[in-house]
Parts: C-alpha cells; sequence; structure tokens
C-alpha cells in the first residue's frame, strides 16, 4: 500500500504544482486584475469556510438537493438499467428514451422544470436526477450485457432460477459497470445541483457564486468552485474505496 | 443411460425470410451407463451443438432425447456440464466456483465447503481455495470446472471440447488425470472433441460426424484395455484408429480447406 501511495501521489504532487506554478507566473505577468492568483484562492476558501456562516448553510441546501437527487438517481437508474439489460423487449421500449435522455441538454429544460414545480427543494432534486439518472442506467445496461452468456448458460445447467441467475451472476458480474456509472452520474449529479441554482433557483452555493461574481470578488468565486472540487473528489474517493472491496476482481474500466 | 433418437436441430435466423439451418438431421445415440464416449467431427458440424441438448441448455426440434427413460425437458441433477471456455465466475475465489452448483442446488453452507474443499484436493489444487481465476493457468482454470461440474456427483459429465482452449502439454496432463478420476469413478461421460489423439486416447466409443447436417457418420469402438495409459498411443489399433479417423475427416473437408 505505502508503495502504490508513493507511485500515485509524487507524480499527483508534481503535477500540481506545475499548474499552480503556472497560474501564478502567468497572472504576475498578464495584469489582468480580475483574475486571482492561486494563493489568494486558497485564502479565500480560507476565509470562506472560517469566517462565512452563510457558506456552511449554502453548503448545506446545496447538497440536499444533490444528495436527494443522486439517491433517486442511483434508485430508479440501477433498476433501470438491470431490466434493460437483461430483458430484450424491455431494452427495445426503453432504448428511445435512454437516447432521448441522453442527447438532450437539460440546462434549457431547467425554466419549464422551475414553472412546472416551483422554486422549491423539488425542482432542484428533479433537474440532478435528468442530469444524473440516464448515466447510472446506461453504464448498468452495459455492465449486465456484459456478462458473458456462458456463465448464465452455466449457472442454468446446474439448474439456477431466474432469481439466482440474477443474485448470482448478473449483478455481481455487472457490479463495475455500475460502479462506473455510479461515478459518472455523480459528477453529473454536482454539474445538475449548481447549474440549477446559477440559472434560476438562487439558493445555496450557486447564490453565492452569483453574490460573489455580482460583487466581483473573483478570489471567493474560485474558493467556492475549489470547495466543490473538494468535495466531488472526496465522494468519489470514497466511492472508489467502496468499489475496490466490492469489484476487486475487475479490471478498472469506469470513466469520469 | 443416455438415448438419443432421430434428433434433428435447427437454427432459425431472426429476421423473417432468413433460411433455417440444419445443424443436426437424424441423430442416433446411445451411451451406456459408465461408458466413455468421445464425439468427434470437423468444425461446425453440431457436436456441441448436440451436447447442449443432452445438457438441456437448448430445445430441439424433432426426435426423442431421454436419460434412464425420462424425457430430457431441461438440465437435471443427473447431468453436469465442462464448457469448453471453463466459464467460471471471475469475481469469486476457486472455493466459491467449486461450490457453485452445489449451493444452487440447495445444500447446505458446510456441506458445500467441505465438499467443495473434497474435490479441490482431488483434481490438486489444494492450497488455491482463495484464488481468483485470473490468477491461474489455463489448465489449473478447467480443473476448477471440472472439480465445480463433479461436486454435485452426476451420473452423467458432458465435456464440451474442454481442452481445446489449453496447450498441448497441458492438454496432455488434463487427459491423463481425467483418465485417472473416471477408472476411479466412472461415470457416463460425452466428450467432445477436435483432437484425434483425445478422441481415441478417452473413448470407450469414438462417434464421428459428418458436416452440416450433422449426422452419425460411425460409432468406432476402440479396442483398447483399462486402465490405459499413454503407452497405447504406440501401440497399432490407436495407430490405426486415428488414421481411419483421419483419412474421414480429411475426406469430408477437402472441399473446404
Amino acid at each position: 500500500m505505502k508503495t502504490n501511495l508513493a507511485r500515485d501521489w509524487g507524480p499527483r504532487c508534481v503535477v500540481f504544482a506545475a499548474i499552480v506554478g503556472l497560474w501564478e507566473f502567468f497572472l504576475s505577468h498578464s495584469g489582468n486584475f480580475l483574475l486571482p492568483r492561486f494563493s489568494e484562492i486558497v485564502s479565500g476558501a480560507y476565509r470562506l469556510v472560517f469566517f462565512e456562516p452563510r457558506f456552511w448553510q449554502a453548503l448545506f441546501i446545496s447538497n440536499q438537493a444533490l444528495l436527494i437527487g443522486y439517491a433517486m438517481s442511483v434508485a430508479v437508474g440501477i433498476p433501470l438499467g438491470l431490466i434493460a439489460g437483461r430483458l430484450r423487449w424491455m431494452d427495445r421500449i426503453l432504448n428511445p428514451y435512454v437516447g432521448v435522455l441522453l442527447a438532450l441538454p437539460v440546462a434549457p429544460l431547467i425554466p419549464i422544470v422551475i414553472i412546472a414545480l416551483g422554486l422549491g427543494l423539488a425542482a432542484r432534486v428533479f433537474i440532478v436526477v435528468l442530469f444524473a439518472v440516464v448515466f447510472i442506467t446506461v453504464n448498468t445496461r452495459a455492465g449486465v450485457r456484459g456478462v458473458e452468456a456462458s456463465l448464465i448458460e452455466m449457472a442454468y445447467s446446474f439448474g439456477a432460477s431466474e432469481a439466482q441467475i440474477w443474485r448470482r451472476i448478473v449483478i455481481p458480474g455487472a457490479m463495475p459497470a455500475i460502479f462506473a456509472g455510479m461515478r459518472i452520474g455523480l459528477g453529473r449529479a454536482i454539474t445538475g445541483m449548481v447549474m440549477v441554482e446559477l440559472l434560476l433557483v438562487a439558493t445555496g452555493l450557486g447564490r453565492l457564486l452569483l453574490e460573489f461574481s455580482g460583487r466581483m470578488q473573483s478570489d471567493l468565486v474560485f474558493a467556492t468552485i475549489l470547495v466543490v472540487i473538494i468535495e466531488a473528489l472526496s465522494l468519489l474517493a470514497a466511492m472508489q474505496t467502496i468499489e475496490r472491496r466490492v469489484a476487486r476482481w475487475a479490471p478498472d474500466i469506469s470513466v469520469g | 443411460m443416455i438415448k438419443v433418437r432421430a434428433l434433428s436441430k435447427a437454427f432459425g435466423g431472426y429476421d423473417h425470410g432468413s433460411a433455417e439451418v440444419l445443424a443436426l438431421s437424424d441423430i442416433d445415440l446411445e451411451v451406456r451407463d459408465n461408458e466413455f464416449v468421445t464425439v468427434i467431427g470437423p468444425s461446425g458440424c453440431g457436436k456441441t451443438t448436440l451436447l447442449r441438448i443432452i445438457a438441456g441448455l437448448i430445445p430441439y426440434d424433432q426426435g426423442e432425447v431421454s436419460i434412464d427413460g425420462r424425457a430430457v425437458i431441461g438440465p437435471g441433477p443427473e447431468r453436469a456440464v465442462v464448457f469448453q471456455n471453463f466459464a467460471l465466475m471471475p469475481w469469486a475465489d476457486v472455493l466459491s466456483n467449486v461450490a457453485f452448483g452445489l449451493e444452487i442446488r440447495g445444500a447446505s453452507t458446510d456441506q458445500c465447503q467441505a465438499k467443495a474443499k473434497e474435490l479441490i484436493k482431488l483434481v490438486g489444487l489444494q492450497g488455491f481455495e482463495r484464488r481468483l481465476p485470473k490468477e491461474l493457468s489455463g489448465g489449473m482454470q478447467q480443473r476448477v470446472g471440472l472439480a465445480r461440474a463433479l461436486a454435485v456427483n452426476p451420473q452423467i459429465l458432458l465435456m464440451d471440447e474442454p481442452f481445446g482452449a489449453l496447450d498441448e502439454q497441458t492438454r496432455r496432463l488434463l487427459q491423463e488425470q481425467l483418465l485417472r478420476l473416471w477408472e476411479r469413478e466412472r461415470k457416463t461421460v460425452v466428450f467432445i472433441t477436435h483432437s484425434m489423439d483425445e478422441a481415441v486416447m478417452l473413448g470407450d466409443r469414438v462417434m464421428l460426424m459428418t458436416p452440416r447436417p450433422g449426422r452419425v457418420k460411425e460409432m468406432i469402438n476402440v479396442p483398447l484395455g483399462r486402465p490405459r495409459s499413454r503407452e497405447v498411443e504406440k501401440s497399432s489399433a490407436f495407430l490405426e484408429i486415428k488414421e481411419y479417423l483421419w483419412d474421414n475427416l480429411r475426406a469430408m473437408q477437402a472441399g473446404d480447406a
């Protein structure tokens, strides 16, 4: 484990230092007074986290929509993907709708959703679901399709029932792809959360972002984004830890 | 006893209008209890289809397939299949893979574990119980597949080119191991192969099939004694049958190659 840590984090830190160095270098030579230096962003984040009471409130409000919406996406997306993957006729029914959801630009729909569901939590949750659910479904379906037919036949040859085939073969076999979908879905859910708050329902972190940019406090704008990124990375890392335990047999296939 | 009478099977195209392909035509086969029958034929002669029908994995169109007088309508507890591509669950360790059939058939966890360990020992994989399939060589993987099939104590073992994916040395070692296992505890075996050596080395009888549609060209008795060792490969009877098989197979495939 220790060698892994060193192997991964050494180069990562080097890349990070290079990006920060370039950032600082270009800003000190460009004379663009609106773009904050990296050091200013960090100090902005420090002020935000420790001295801005509205920040924690905003984080809480945003995360409500994120967590509820994401949980719903997982709860709906995985079963739909499992069914579409295993049952041809369901797949044929769902296929065009999945296509629509995949191609759909969600942002222009936000006003319509707000009109239909109001300015409350429900609308924000719904948008998060719209952003995330289809990627979870599509990956789960691909995972189920990817389960080797010979394994299903093998189980059947021992007299396995459909329920046993699901529990012992299909779901474990699709697990790596399900996790891949959940990871991509999480990224999309975070995008959806910030998007809806920026575009229409001025609340949570989106409202803070609007306020900071309105006052030209670009360091705080970047600091808020930095916090969102850190939260996303922590959630992804937590998910990867679970994934490694559940799907240690599979090659790493997840994207996102 | 496995009894196949006047069996035919066609595979239809998915679209309307595409012609059906006759895979098996008018197959007659009787396999006596504790007999080892090997099936050989050119590629695409439907030998795997025949095995899958006997296993109850796919339906058939015409004829009768029965085991001890009961018609085959699906998989049954008296049969177990060994697959060409091993069909091991990549997420499960050796022990779980071997115990799979037992668990599906409702044995208690303790029973499964004990029986699985016994079989793992029988195929010489003790010490590998906690390994994943990807950590094993091909030969070891198929020994897991064999142990899984034997664990449910089937009366009939259906083997679909089980050693076809293995290299020559591994294949020969596994053939010898299978012979020893079978000589110790006799089972009825139907063994699909495309290797003439294998067909003669293992079988009591060799069933020679014709190319599509698959028919029984000939049932050949193998007059070699048991227990059998590698020595028989040098005997004139062995070479004669092998030569005979090759003459036939070459004639069948003359147009294709």
